[in-house]
This record gives C-alpha cells, sequence and structure tokens, in this order.
C-alpha cells in the first residue's frame, strides 16, 4: 500500500514526503507512469555517425538499442529479443550489421525487424510470423537539433511541445553555432547508492547549494591570480534567476558574474563559451549569449546539463535507493581545439567520479538516502519553501515564469509535476493544469 | 650453469627490483598514512598521470575497450593538478573526503624493464585498493598501473614517478567517488 499520491508534493507549502525517495510502490509506480510516459534523452547524433553504429541504454530499467540505419535515420527498440527475452546486445556501444540473439540465434536488423530464425522451416515449420515478433519499438522517437530522445507513450504530446517554454532556454545550450554541439568521445559512468530525483531536482534548481558543498573545490581550483570570491560567484540572488516550466523542467543562472566558467573548467572555455563571440549573440541575443551565467538545468525527469561547464548527464533510475550517472563532455563542433581540450580536462576534475565538485554532490545524496531508512525520517516532511509565492511571469529579459537565483520554485515545479504523472493524470489534463498556483499579480 | 659472467647482471637486476619495490612499497605507506604532500614529492614535475575509462565491448571492438587520450577520463593530471586535489583535501571543507577515506594500497606483480630514456624503467604493478569509509562504507578496486620512473639522485628517495597509466578492471564504476588517489 502505498500513501495517496496528492499529499505526497504539497508545492502550495513547500513540502516534500521523505516517501518519494524510498519506498518500493512508488518507486514501480514510478517507473510506469513517469518514466514510460516521458520523453527521455537517448542520445546525441554525434555518438552515432555512422549507418551500424548504436548504443546501448536504459528508458527507465527498460534497456533499449539506438542504431543508425543505412538510410541515415535513427531507430530506438527494446534490448530484448521477443523469443525467451534474452538481452539481444551486451556491449556499450559498436558497429554492427544486426543482433543476434545468443541464446538460439533470432536475429533482428538494424531496426529492430526480425529477420532471421534459425531452423525456421524445420523448428517451426514455417509457421512464425517474423513481421509479428520484431524487436519492440520505442513508440514515438524524435531529434531536437542532435539530441534524440524516445517515448513509450502514443498519447504523449510531441518533443517540441513537451520542451514547450523551456526551449527558449535549451537552445542557449545547444544551438549557439551552426553545426551545434558535438560529444567528445568516451563517457563516465558510476553509482550513488541515493534516489535519482535527488540529483535530477539539484541540477534543475539547485545554486543554493554551491557555496557550502563546494567550498573546498573553489578554493582549490581557482587560479593563483583568481580569489573565489562573491565577485565571481555572486551570492546576492537578483543577480539571477531560476525559471521553471509547467513541464517539469528548469534552470537557474547569474545575469551578472565574475568569470565563474573560467574558475570551474579553465579561461579558454569561459571565453569561449560568454566572450561575446558574434555568432552567438546574433543567434541567440544578448541576454542568452553574455547573460545566463554558470547555468544548470534538467529536462524532465532525468537529463541535467550544465551550458559553459559542458556536462550533460542522465540519472538512471536503479529501484528507490540507487542512480547510475552517465555524464558526457560536449563542445560546440566549432570550438577551436584548446577549448575542446580545457573542457575535457575541466569536466574530469569537476563533474566525473573523479570530479572535485561532484564527490560532495555525491556525498550529500547517498547520507540523505541512508538517513531516510529510519522510521521517524520517513515522517518527517522536507522543506522546499524557497522564494514560495514571489514568481513573476513578466521578467523584460528572461520569459516563463521565474524567481531569482537563489529559490526553490523549479524544484516545486518538478516535484509537482512529477506527482501529477506520478497519479496517472492524463495528458489532457495535464496539459490544462500547471503543477503551480497562477503567479500571485501584485 | 650460469656462467660467471652473468651472475653479476643477474645482481644488479635483483637490486634494481629490489630498489624499486621498496619505492613501490614507500608510495603506499605515504598514501595510506595520508602523507599527501610527501606523496606529491615522488613525482617529477612534468608528471602525466592518466586513469582512461573503459567500456563494453565485443571481443571484434576490444581494441577500443580503453578511452584514448583525447577522450573522457577518470584523470588526466599534471602535476599542478594532484596539488589541487591534494589542496582540496586539506581545505577542511572537501566533504567527500572529511571525514576521510581509510585507504590500504596493496601491490604486487611488480616488474620492471628498461625505459625509453637511460635513467628510466618501466614499472609495471596490480593493485588492490581497499577503501573504508565513514561508519560502513566500503570500495574495492582493482586494477594495473604501468609507471615510468627516473633515477633522480637529487629526489629525496632517489626515484621520481615521471608518468603513471592507471587501468581498473571496472566498466560503470561501483563506488560513489574517486576521491582516492592510485
Ligand atoms: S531468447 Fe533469443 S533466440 Fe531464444
Ligand atoms: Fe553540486
Amino acid at each position: 500500500m502505498h500513501p495517496d499520491i496528492s499529499s505526497l508534493v504539497d508545492t502550495r507549502n513547500g513540502t516534500l514526503d521523505p516517501r518519494i525517495f524510498v519506498d518500493e510502490e512508488i518507486y514501480k509506480l514510478e517507473l510506469k507512469n513517469v518514466f514510460a510516459r516521458s520523453w527521455l534523452f537517448l542520445a546525441h547524433d554525434s555518438q552515432l555517425a555512422k549507418p551500424g553504429e548504436y548504443i546501448t541504454t536504459f528508458m527507465g530499467e527498460d534497456p533499449v538499442i539506438v542504431a543508425r540505419q543505412k538510410d541515415g535515420s535513427v531507430a530506438a527498440f527494446m534490448n530484448q529479443c521477443r523469443h525467451r527475452g534474452m538481452r539481444l546486445c551486451r556491449a556499450d556501444l559498436g558497429k554492427t550489421k544486426n543482433f543476434s540473439c545468443t541464446y538460439h540465434g533470432w536475429t533482428y536488423d538494424l531496426g529492430g525487424r526480425l529477420v532471421n530464425v534459425p531452423s525456421e522451416d524445420d523448428a517451426y515449420r514455417n509457421g512464425i510470423d517474423k513481421a509479428e515478433w520484431g524487436a519492440i519499438k520505442v513508440t514515438q522517437l524524435a531529434t531536437y537539433k542532435g539530441f534524440i530522445f524516445g517515448n513509450w507513450d502514443p498519447t504523449a504530446p510531441p518533443l517540441t511541445e513537451y520542451l514547450g517554454d523551456f526551449t527558449w532556454y535549451f537552445d542557449a545550450f545547444v544551438d549557439r553555432c551552426e553545426g551545434g554541439l558535438e560529444v567528445i568521445g568516451g563517457s563516465h559512468k558510476w553509482v550513488f547508492p541515493a534516489n535519482w530525483k535527488f540529483a535530477a531536482e539539484q541540477f534543475c534548481s539547485d545554486m543554493y547549494h554551491v557555496p557550502i558543498s563546494h567550498a573546498s573545490a573553489a578554493l582549490a581550483l581557482a587560479p593563483d591570480d583568481m580569489e573565489a570570491d562573491a565577485e565571481i560567484f555572486p551570492l546576492d540572488g537578483t543577480l539571477g534567476r531560476q525559471f521553471t516550466s509547467p513541464w517539469g523542467h528548469g534552470t537557474g543562472f547569474f545575469t551578472e558574474s565574475g568569470d565563474v566558467l573560467g574558475l570551474i573548467v579553465g579561461r579558454e572555455p569561459g571565453e569561449w563559451f560568454q566572450g561575446g563571440n558574434p555568432e552567438v549573440v546574433d543567434r541567440l541575443g544578448t541576454h542568452r549569449a553574455l547573460n545566463m551565467r554558470g547555468m544548470h538545468a534538467t529536462i524532465f525527469p532525468n537529463f541535467s546539463f550544465l551550458p559553459g561547464i559542458n556536462t550533460m548527464r542522465v540519472w538512471h533510475p536503479k529501484g528507490p535507493n540507487e542512480m547510475e550517472v552517465w555524464a558526457w563532455t560536449v563542445v560546440d563542433s566549432s570550438a577551436p581545439p584548446e577549448v575542446r581540450e580545457r573542457l575535457r580536462i575541466g569536466n574530469l576534475r569537476t563533474f566525473s567520479a573523479g570530479g572535485m565538485l561532484e564527490q560532495d554532490d555525491g556525498e550529500n545524496w547517498s547520507e540523505i538516502q541512508q538517513v531516510l531508512r529510519g522510521h521517524v525520517a520517513r515522517q518527517t516532511p522536507l522543506n522546499a519553501q524557497m522564494g514560495l509565492g514571489l514568481d513573476w511571469d513578466d521578467d523584460p529579459n528572461f520569459p516563463g515564469r521565474v524567481n531569482r537565483v537563489y529559490c526553490e520554485t523549479a524544484a516545486r515545479g518538478f516535484y509537482g509535476r512529477w506527482a501529477q504523472m506520478l497519479s496517472g493524470a492524463s495528458w489532457d489534463e495535464l496539459a490544462v493544469t500547471p503543477p503551480l498556483e497562477s503567479v500571485r499579480q501584485s | 650453469m650460469t656462467s660467471q659472467l652473468e651472475v653479476p647482471l643477474a645482481m644488479a637486476e635483483m637490486l634494481l627490483q629490489h630498489e624499486i619495490e621498496k619505492f613501490v612499497n614507500l608510495e603506499a605507506l605515504l598514501i595510506d598514512d595520508r602523507r599527501f604532500e610527501e606523496w606529491l614529492d615522488l613525482f617529477s614535475d612534468d608528471v602525466h598521470y592518466w586513469m582512461p575509462t573503459r567500456t563494453v565491448r565485443y571481443e571484434r571492438e576490444i581494441h577500443r575497450e580503453h578511452s584514448r587520450p583525447d577522450e573522457a577520463a577518470h584523470f588526466d593530471e599534471n602535476k599542478r593538478g594532484l596539488e589541487e586535489r591534494v589542496a582540496r583535501i586539506r581545505s577542511g571543507m572537501a566533504w567527500a573526503e572529511d571525514p576521510p577515506s581509510r585507504t590500504r594500497h596493496l601491490f604486487t606483480n611488480v616488474m620492471v624493464e628498461a625505459g625509453g630514456e637511460p635513467d628510466e624503467y618501466q614499472v609495471r604493478n596490480n593493485f588492490l585498493l581497499y577503501r573504508g569509509r565513514l561508519q560502513r562504507e566500503v570500495d574495492i578496486f582493482v586494477g594495473v598501473r604501468e609507471d615510468v620512473v627516473r633515477r633522480s639522485p637529487e629526489a629525496e628517495h632517489g626515484w621520481l614517478i615521471a608518468r603513471r597509466t592507471v587501468t581498473l578492471d571496472q566498466s560503470v564504476l561501483l563506488a560513489k567517488n574517486l576521491s582516492i588517489f592510485f
């Protein structure tokens, strides 16, 4: 028996029921009503450059194969043989002509169609309809500026509608230059013994933790001639914005700051990202090109990134008490080699298993999870009230519903949408019922 | 029977092996006792300290298992990078290392070969690194280190590590971080 869903997340009073992070029943429901209905990031175009190249990933806990087809299109289907359910492909990535099951040999082409069944005539007396028994296709597949997303729900709105008012903010990351982004080869994959929502929410909504959680990294990373102080990293929340989308996406950034990117990943990427590159200013306009600094973001539910630092990652759920992080470094394809190299090094030093910032995030998330083993801890609501009732939606420079950068409106939006989806609300209902009460008009 | 000429050669080889094994053991001691500043002194100023990532590949593509030098890595450090990591741990605010990890480095299978330069040797050793932390966190890392060590009479211990490549025998890391040294 799981508790009444509508009481788990109280966006009106800004409280969270801690059972959303630990309860097995809620987790099962989350796989069904959140992960099997949301648009989930699968791969970036540059990871599947040539026909036959594939990667394997997960949608929720369901394994999928994403493969480049001979005609240049992309297909995504369950990484599971339809005969007895064996995993079709056990590699992380590679290049192939087809996927042949290692149990009895059923063979599927790059698009997941069943093309060969051993002893079809003798064993099946030709009585099997191969067209019926292809791998299960990801129901909806769409690409936005090189980012490939999949969705299991045939009734889900198109990806562009789902990205909604977050698109303007997403473009500040993905649409800076002709040619877009590309992924630097290799990935960081590791495990946090904590619920995936802690990480997704933090990238969605939490600039507040940075000065405390990451104090040591700021000290260690600062170049000799740089002081990691409030000029680099403002402590005044009016010097930044946080944004929440009714679809649960969120972001936060400084509108004015020192060279915060220079501090974290190095001066060359900082200069490249917000040094006023005319092409970027031309494509994005001044505010997005120059006044969104040190940005964090999550596309609901589990795809997060840090524009400028240029890490992007998926928080794969592995039960209520564990997540697996898959992180990549991306770079504008037109960036010069030294920017690319500094980003690669800068990311492994900051946002990876060995990264000096992410280590401290992991400490927070895993310790929360341990505390939540307790009975009393599970009855004690958590506070998500920062900036409650103080959002505005008429900012001259930043569209949509915003607040100061130190705020939890994006967390309330994230958990609010999560609870709505968990309850099984239809897409029609979701379209007309934003997770947060309307902005109070002053 | 060993010829009379070969005896001194074999002796020299044993002495070298002995010297290098002592150096390897000293390093384990310095890390496990958290004498990180002294540990840093074991590295040359031009050191490259690298731990590539590993992906799961089929046999026919196994040559692409390890990330390339221009791809993702767990560590890709010069001396300054190593110093920054030590400075972070010493800051008193490195929460993932405060309270600190309890590490124990077990080095074995030490193999020494002549290096590219006259004073350099290629030293390869397997390791098992146990890490306990807080009340009940445990991680075990197993892998191989391939070093280039340089005979350096002016260095305190007579040797400097000029290059290190660490290969971990895990793909998805089952630890929540790599906040320790290999
Ligand atoms: S399970 Fe795949 S062929 Fe039998
Ligand atoms: Fe963080």
